[in-house]
């Protein structure tokens, strides 16, 4: 977090010594403060920049991740057949903390046509409400490989 | 860019519009909150991109992106307090349900 | 200050926003369960968010990018407010 701050105030810099606050001035002063950080001998910037690179990475997936998982709801609303095959699926969870489970179950009800319903009280399964459900495993294996590993790389 | 912002706002009004339509036409409440949440969060994200890539200020495209943000954050709490919430009240599944891996007592809370 | 390719394409979609709004009310009035009719809301207030900034985009006042932050969250706290209602409200 404190790299990042720094990235943050590098960005402010950039925009005020060009003298004018805009957006394209802000962001090309994030790109050069990152490219510095980049580059700078210290400590943790090396993990810095991949962490950022990652959070790039995985913020297109989900962006992708969303648009696609529309198109499919879409697509059955519009279309006079209702293909809608809903079930409930028991997904066991590898995410341990609060955070990590907040955030999965977050990311998934935003995803491929599911949403989560429930955790157990273990906290060992997390049940998501899928609403094309062809093959279960398929579906625990699309959320586990697509979304938790991708969220425990992330967070870990 | 006034034809890209012009095919944004129209695309993310088309985006809520399917949403409300799916509302209407999926057969019980699990599936309706799926178009709730999907479709009407991308509706409202390619509305804001059109008002940002429109006015080009900073400080309406920051608060633009903050409603996305706040979007991203609360559309999944909220869809799942309710689901979670209308599943313990009772509230049933559509006869095309294929797989319930809840229905069990002992697993609730 | 407005082009006309900006002016037709808000008004179209102020215009679908409209028939959403009209869909969505139906489920507001048929139900069948609460929890649906917070449902209908929720996305109501999606739609309101949604008008008021293609509003903004129409007029170019910023005013009403507040207004739709606001819309926003507090629709937030009602349908998680309704939700508790649903889940421990209700008279057995």
């Amino acid at each position: 977090m404190i790299p990042f701050a720094g990235n943050l105030v590098l960005a402010g810099v950039w925009a005020a010594a060009l003298g004018e606050f805009s957006l394209t001035n802000l962001v090309a002063g994030f790109g050069l403060g990152f490219a510095i950080l980049a580059i700078a001998p210290q400590q943790s910037s090396e993990r810095y920049s991949r962490k950022v690179l990652r959070s790039v990475e995985f913020a297109a997936f989900f962006i992708g991740q969303l648009v696609i998982a529309s198109f499919r709801v879409t697509a059955d609303i519009v279309t006079p057949a209702q293909r809608a095959r809903p079930g409930i699926v028991a997904v066991p969870l590898d995410a341990e903390t609060d955070i990590e489970i907040t955030m999965l179950a977050n990311v998934i009800s935003l995803t491929p046509g599911s949403i989560s319903l429930d955790v157990s009280a273990d906290r060992r399964t997390l049940f998501v409400h899928v609403m094309f459900l062809d093959d279960v495993a398929t579906c625990r294996r699309e959320i586990k490989d697509g979304f938790e590993r991708r969220i425990l790389e992330l967070l870990r | 860019m006034d034809t890209v912002a012009a095919l944004l706002a129209l695309s993310g009004a088309a985006m809520i519009l399917v949403a409300c339509i799916g509302l209407l036409r999926l057969p019980d409440l699990y599936t309706r909150m799926h178009a709730c949440t999907k479709p009407a969060t991308l509706g409202v994200s390619l509305i804001v991109a059109a008002v940002a890539i429109h006015v080009g200020e900073l400080g309406i495209t920051a608060r633009a992106v903050l409603i996305v943000l706040f979007f991203l954050l609360t559309a999944p709490v909220a869809a799942h307090r309710l689901t979670h919430a209308a599943y313990r009240a009772g509230v049933p599944r559509c006869p095309s349900t294929v797989r319930d891996d809840l229905d069990d007592p002992d697993l609730l809370l | 200050m407005t082009s006309t390719v900006i002016d037709l394409a808000t008004q179209g979609a102020l215009g679908l926003l409209a028939l959403a709004l009209a869909a969505a009310f139906v489920r507001l009035a048929i139900g069948p369960s609460l929890a649906d009719r917070v449902a209908a809301l929720e996305v109501m207030a999606s739609t309101t968010v949604a008008a008021a900034l293609l509003y903004a985009m129409r007029t170019g006042l910023g005013v009403f990018i507040d207004i739709s932050m606001a819309v926003a969250l507090v629709s937030f706290l009602g349908t998680v407010a309704l939700s508790f209602a649903i889940e421990h409200g209700e008279p057995k």
